[in-house]
């Protein structure tokens, strides 16, 4: 079997694409890879929406710039954001960044993205697992456009807050009670504009791992 | 123990069950608890400050809080937040007592709310709690966005409190 190490450390989030469409084989593959993830007691609970219709696009990146930025603004005004960002050190770059995640702009990229895959899990079939069966999806949707060589980002920003939560569901007609489906996120998939290699820096698997007991750090 | 100790322990115990299910964004999650109350009261106001001070005149003459001090500040984004005699405090000091960064003001979430419902709001968040037990009083600063142009509109709101202070621009309601 072959070892997909190298797709899973190779790749980033990607937030800036080109406008080249996204082939429909290759979301089919990609839609058919999140089919696949794991999922406690086999229940299946996903369920996608794949938009590519502009104007929805548009709505969910508005949606996500003012959850993220409301948010952000406010840690900015605080200065908490200043000291997450505080190892980038040229002044006029760090001012940038910054702007970027406090404005929102950081999560609008939908409106760039050629494919939109919405994520939500039924809570009507039994499953204990809703948002954990999501999650392991969602990855598997990030590996398989990547191994494809697309690029991708998994969101958050537009459905983290409860009220934010109901407006993407209604911009998708999806079913607004509490007790019908979840939406976790969205994924946004296109023809990268940006490359890097490899990701950002990860922490080293000394200081994540522990044997037998936690906090034992010697293997032996 | 009395019916609000009992009560308060209950929500300390759903809210830190909450935490440990979603950590530091559990309190983007709650911010619909409270509006039931608030929603069953006629809330007027044509602006920002009429409809704070409606919701307090609600709020106090429940009995909810006995004393809350507002003020607006930060190029009308910083709604501060001083709430004295709150009938939730026992809930936010177990939180603290459990090391839980308090995180869900139900009156803050009234106010919201109403900003949202009636004003026409795009967003608000809270942005931090601070209780103070000894005190009997919370001190919250949050972030309300009258349109989406106002994301991004930032200040130093360390800055924003003392001017706030300094000339005493709280507005205050007591029972």
């Amino acid at each position: 079997m072959a070892d997909i190490l190298e797709v899973i450390s190779s790749r980033k989030s990607i937030r800036r694409f080109n406008s080249d469409p996204v082939p429909e084989e290759m979301i089919d593959k990609i839609l058919e890879a999140a089919r696949w993830a794991p999922t406690g007691e086999n229940y299946q609970p996903w369920r996608f929406i794949v938009v590519r219709d502009q104007e929805t696009r548009n709505k969910i990146g508005d949606l996500a710039k003012v959850g993220s930025g409301s948010r952000m603004t406010a840690w900015y005004c605080m200065g908490h954001l200043q000291k997450r960002f505080e190892g980038i050190k040229d002044p006029v770059k760090r001012a940038r960044v910054l702007r970027f995640m406090y404005s929102g702009e950081v999560s609008e990229f939908a409106k760039a993205a050629p494919v939109v895959i919405a994520v939500l899990g039924t809570l009507t079939v039994g499953s204990v697992d809703v948002p954990y069966d999501l999650s392991a999806a969602v990855e598997n949707i990030l590996l398989e456009a990547h191994s494809l060589g697309l690029g991708g980002c998994w969101v958050h920003g537009p459905v983290a807050s409860s009220r934010d939560a109901i407006k993407f569901k209604k911009i998708l007609d999806i079913p607004t009670e509490m007790s019908a489906y979840k939406v976790i996120a969205y994924v946004a998939i296109g023809w990268a504009l940006e490359q890097r290699k490899y990701p950002r820096p990860k922490i080293p698997l000394e200081e994540l791992v522990y044997y037998e007991k936690f906090g034992k750090k010697d293997k032996q | 123990m009395d019916k609000m100790t009992y009560c308060n322990d209950l929500m300390a115990r759903l809210e830190e069950l909450f935490f440990h299910e979603l950590s530091d964004c559990a309190g983007w999650k709650t911010e619909f608890i409270g509006v039931d109350f608030i929603q069953s009261k006629n809330i007027e106001g044509t602006n920002c400050e009429e409809v704070i001070r409606s919701c307090l005149k609600e709020i106090i003459a429940a009995g909810l809080a006995e004393d809350v001090s507002f003020a607006v500040a930060g190029k009308d984004i910083l709604l501060c937040l001083k709430i004295k005699g709150c009938i939730h405090m026992g809930k936010e000091t177990r939180l603290k007592e459990r090391g839980i960064k308090v995180y869900n003001c139900i009156i803050a979430n009234m106010i919201h709310d109403q900003l949202i419902e009636k004003l026409g709001y795009e967003t608000a968040y809270i942005a931090d709690i601070d209780v103070d037990e000894a005190a009997g009083q919370c001190i919250l600063k949050c972030a309300i966005y009258e349109t989406a142009e106002k994301i991004g509109c930032v200040s130093d709101w360390s800055e924003e409190c003392r001017w706030i202070d300094e000339n005493n621009k709280w507005i205050t309601l007591t029972a």
